[in-house]
C-alpha cells in the first residue's frame, strides 16, 4: 500500500511589511504622497487584503483619503474608463 | 479652547502676496475671542485634482487655531461668505 504524500501545508504568507511600520504614526490627510500609495490608479481605496496593514489603519487611512478628496488633494476618480 | 486646523483653498485670481493680509480680517474673529493664531501656512497656487466652481487651482491655506468651538464655527461662517473662498475644511487637531 503506496502511502499517500502528506497534504502540501498552505504556506500562511505574511503580506509584505507594512509600509507603515517604517513610517509615520498618525496618518494625515495633507500628506498626498503617501496616500497616493493606498490608492489605485483608478482612485479608489485599495482593500486592506492589498496594503497589508492592521484594520486601525486601514480606518485611518480610508478617512484621510476622503479628507483629502473633499479638498481636491487626490480625485474622486481619475481617467474613468 | 481647543486645537483646531483650517484648511482654505482660495480662488486663484488673487495675487498671493494679498493673501495674507485678507486673512486678518477672518484670524482677528479669533483673536478677538481671546483665541490665539498658532501658525499660518500658505502653501500657495496648487493644481485641483478636480475643478471647484470651474477653477482648475486654488490657493491653499492651512491655519493652526486654538480657540472654543463657537469661534471657528464663526470664522468658518464668515469665510463662506466670501466670494474669494471656494472651500473650507475644519478638523480637531490631535492635541
Amino acid at each position: 500500500m503506496a502511502k499517500q504524500p502528506p497534504r502540501p501545508v498552505k504556506p500562511i504568507k505574511k503580506k509584505a511589511n507594512q509600509l507603515k511600520a517604517a513610517g509615520v504614526e498618525q496618518v494625515d490627510y495633507k500628506d498626498v504622497a503617501l496616500l497616493r500609495k493606498f490608492i489605485s490608479d483608478r482612485g479608489k481605496i485599495r482593500a486592506r487584503r492589498v496594503t497589508g496593514v492592521t484594520v486601525q489603519q486601514q480606518r485611518e487611512i480610508a478617512k484621510a483619503i476622503k479628507n483629502a478628496r473633499e479638498m481636491a488633494l487626490l480625485p474622486y476618480s481619475s481617467t474613468a474608463r | 479652547m481647543r486645537p483646531y486646523e483650517v484648511m482654505i483653498i482660495l480662488d486663484p485670481d488673487l495675487e498671493e502676496r494679498t493673501v495674507q493680509p485678507s486673512l486678518e480680517a477672518f484670524l482677528n474673529v479669533v483673536r478677538q475671542d481671546k483665541g490665539t493664531v498658532d501658525k499660518i501656512d500658505i502653501w500657495g497656487r496648487r493644481r485641483m485634482a478636480y475643478d471647484i466652481q470651474k477653477k482648475s487651482e486654488g490657493i491653499y491655506v492651512v491655519l493652526e487655531l486654538t480657540c472654543t468651538p463657537q469661534t471657528v464655527a464663526e470664522m468658518d461662517r464668515q469665510l463662506n461668505l466670501n466670494e474669494a473662498v471656494l472651500r473650507t475644511k475644519v478638523l480637531r487637531r490631535a492635541a
